[in-house]
């Protein structure tokens, strides 16, 4: 049952959400797997587009059980003052709350920070917004690659003569909420150490150009304004994905001369590690093009995963560029834990994806996401304390609907 | 007051991961000592350079990611210098890596053993793939675990199957993921230390990091949810949102419903070409030569546009357009500027510059730049003598 004790540094820490999509419930997810209790606020009238766009059951939601395994969920309108009243009760008893409703939606809900500290000064109130709460832009809202061109990373990603293409439309949305629960669990010790809460404010595009820090740092140094440029990389070459034999990719990363003669060994050209056109990094780099050339003559001739054994076994580093098929089927991902299976309230067993770590005394994880108002009983009675009538009666009166 | 505030943190690690994450401690006010090589940690050797200044105290990567912590410099792999490291374990909360597997058990840190001998410590270990991975993935720059986790693959998006995958924004972005998920599991174990008296092992894989950071497609994969397979696009969002290329740079448009179509009437005048388009194809009808020819047109209009100012117009009408930044935007940035997200510091070798900070504001206890980071071996004599 979701509601025992799952151990996990954070067991006993009560977690609210009032979330949407992506970014707010990947903070929730990520307190999940340190073993807090995540509790996600729902309702009919206002489901999360995740629970309902293109799908038949929003329990069985797949967009909305990606991102919400072993949570909670009851259902309460945010749009009726006893609703509001019940979240501030529930709020009254929890450690942190995270939202990333449309930029104000909280505070004219009635649910502001000013509010909710009022009923617990001790809540760690967290906030996400495209710019953050402050500031003369704070107003606009934006989808994942907006965060990720305004952040400064989209005009660094692209091939080397043609235009930026920007990075993988999915990025953005899980960084910003990584950062989102770094700064939730720092603002958590401070609260357990002293019993006081506070207001935390988190950036999606100052999230984004927190993942350049050394390429702004640069532009403030020297003044150079870093553009898209392939593979390439200052301070290693070869480096960058090749094609092989069998239609997959191979990404290779030399980062010494040593590693250059090694790569140049399993190729079959040891010559090439003589040759003074290539024997330093800089000159390496004065002619990557031709450079890449002969590292792709070599792939070509190979398997990817054949090209990867021989290159590891000399000590180069590369890998396979996995492909959603190889992910899913990765033996290491699964021994770690990060792909594991969950079951659902009827004991049906899915698979989904864990925490990309191990540690000592972990949060157990065994539920996958809810069925909406899985845990209103739970919720309502147990943390609320309302009696049977009382529950049945908001219900009927679609308060809890 | 801050939030990390009397933690003591013994950083071990010389890569970025591992110091992004004892610096996104030590902004929070944890006391992070840095413990080097004699010759310094790598990351001194990587650039950009300040143009003069002492070897090894040049690098402003260095500098950016070591703020606010202290240096002690020696030999840990010697005798002496593992009895050191063993009175210093006595006195710290906790302690980073970022080295190879194996490097920890040979300076006598073996964790399958620190557990007993050191039941307070949190000790928390950044690697490519995790410990015990297999004999293949013994070798990894960033880039190949941007590959091994899927993004090198689906990069960029929209990409053909001959097209080169690409590597992710800037250098080092697979090792900021990773310092971030180590910093959470580390702010997380002292919450329960605080309780329980009792430290944590923990081991963060790159690769499972940066696999996490695509979970809303994964774990519908991996459900049986969502297609898999071995073409470029499985990623991806269809339709014609995507960069392009203004007058005076470029910028981002998000385009998925028919407000959006109706929002990019008004905005370019009701152009005659899009009269050719229903006003709901953006959900009906979004086929390839669609997207394509509104491309064409939208890209030709744009090219006269001014980035920021048809960003704002289209903002307006409730259309998702936003400016691609690049460095000197970010830095001209009111947003940035109102946000105090550049905050200065003065460095002895790189003299005063605008650090990039963090993307969270607490209203109790804010990260802050105290101090710029320490030249190699700066607090040596005072660490260990106290």
């Amino acid at each position: 049952m979701s509601t025992g004790k799952r151990g996990g540094p954070l067991q006993g820490v009560r977690v609210v959400e009032l979330t949407k999509v992506w970014a707010g419930p990947y903070v929730g997810k990520l307190l999940a797997q340190l073993g807090a209790e995540v509790i996600r606020i729902e309702s009919r009238g206002s489901l999360d587009v995740t629970r309902t766009y293109g799908v038949k059951d929003i329990d069985d939601a797949p967009g909305f059980q990606s991102v919400n395994a072993q949570k909670l969920s009851v259902q309460i309108d945010m749009k009726t003052p006893e609703g509001i009243r019940l979240i501030l009760d529930l709020l009254a008893k929890s450690d942190i709350v995270v939202e990333n409703l449309r930029p104000g939606a909280v505070k004219r809900l009635g649910l502001g920070y000013e509010a909710v500290r009022a009923v617990n000064p001790k809540i760690v109130f967290v906030s996400m917004g495209m710019y953050g709460n402050t500031g003369p832009l704070s107003y606009q809202t934006g989808y994942a690659p907006c965060f990720a061109a305004l952040g400064g990373l989209s005009l660094l990603v692209g091939p080397e003569d043609g235009a930026p293409t920007g990075m993988n439309v999915r990025y953005a949305d899980s960084t910003f909420g990584a950062y989102a629960a770094f700064a939730a669990t720092a603002a958590l010790n401070h609260q357990r150490r002293t019993g006081e809460g506070q207001f935390v404010d988190v950036s999606a595009v100052e999230s984004m150009t927190s993942m350049i820090g050394d390429t702004v740092i640069d532009h403030a140094l020297t003044g150079t304004v870093h553009r898209w440029d392939g593979n390439r990389h200052p301070d290693m070459a070869p480096h960058g994905a090749y094609p092989c034999r069998d239609g997959a990719w191979i990404s290779i990363a030399v980062a010494s001369d040593s590693a250059w003669s090694a790569l140049c060994r399993v190729m079959g050209l040891p010559t090439l590690a003589q040759d003074p056109r290539w024997s330093t990094l800089a000159d390496r780099q004065a002619h990557l093009r031709a450079l890449d050339e002969h590292v792709a003559a070599w792939t070509t001739q190979q398997d990817a995963d054949e090209a990867t054994a021989a290159l590891q076994q000399a000590g180069v580093a590369a890998a396979k560029s996995q492909n959603s098929v190889d992910l899913v089927a990765d033996a290491h991902l699964w021994s770690r834990g990060f792909f594991q299976e969950v079951a659902d309230r009827n004991g049906k067993t899915k698979s989904t994806t864990g925490p990309a770590w191990t540690m000592s005394r972990p949060a157990r994880l065994a539920d996958a996401a809810p069925k909406l108002g899985e845990h209103n009983a739970y919720v309502l009675g147990d943390i609320l304390g309302l009696s049977d009538a009382e529950q049945r009666r908001l219900s009927e009166s679609k308060i809890t609907w | 007051m801050s939030a990390l505030k009397s933690y003591r943190v013994l950083e071990l690690a010389d890569g970025v991961a591992g110091e992004y994450c004892g610096k996104l401690l030590a902004d929070f006010g944890a006391d992070v000592v840095k413990l080097e090589a004699p010759g310094g940690s790598a990351t001194r050797r990587m650039g950009p350079f300040a143009k003069q200044g002492p070897a090894g105290e040049t690098s402003a990567l260095f500098a950016y990611l070591n703020t606010n912590k202290r240096s002690v410099a020696f030999d840990v792999t010697s005798e002496e210098g593992r009895a050191t490291l063993a009175k210093l374990l006595d006195r710290v909360d906790v302690v980073i890596d970022d080295h190879a597997d194996g490097w920890l058990a040979a300076v006598g840190l073996d964790p399958a053993t620190i557990e007993t001998r050191h039941p307070h410590l949190v000790l928390c270990a950044i690697t490519p793939y995790g410990w015990s991975a297999p004999d293949e993935r013994r070798h990894a720059q960033d880039l190949n675990v941007f590959h091994a986790s899927g993004w090198g693959f689906h990069t960029p998006s929209g990409a053909q199957p001959d097209q080169v995958p690409l590597k992710g924004a800037g250098r080092f972005m697979v090792s900021y993921e990773a310092g971030l998920d180590t910093a959470l599991c580390i702010a997380a174990a002292l919450v329960d230390r605080q309780a329980t008296g009792l430290g944590r092992i923990i081991d963060v894989s790159k690769q499972a990091v940066m696999a996490s950071r695509a979970d809303y497609v994964l774990a519908q994969m991996v459900a049986g949810d969502m297609n898999v397979g071995t073409h470029r696009t499985a990623y991806d969002l269809h339709g014609p949102a995507g960069i392009f290329e203004c007058r005076d740079g470029y910028a981002y448009l998000w385009m998925s419903a028919p407000a959006h179509w109706e929002a990019l009437g008004k905005l370019m005048g009701h152009p005659d070409w899009m009269k050719d388009f229903a006003p709901n194809w953006l959900e009906r009808d979004c086929t390839p030569e669609r997207v394509a020819l509104c491309r064409q047109h939208v890209s030709a209009w744009l090219k006269t546009q001014e980035k920021e100012r048809v960003a704002t117009e289209a903002q307006k009408l409730g259309l998702t357009m936003v400016a691609a930044n690049d460095a000197s935007d970010l830095k001209a940035s009111p947003q940035y500027a109102f946000r105090q997200y550049f905050a200065r510091l003065e460095h002895p070798v790189l003299g005063a510059l605008d650090y990039p900070t963090v993307p969270y504001r607490l209203s109790a206890t804010p990260a802050a730049l105290r101090a710029p980071a320490p030249s190699l071996g700066q607090h040596t004599h005072e660490v260990l003598a106290s």
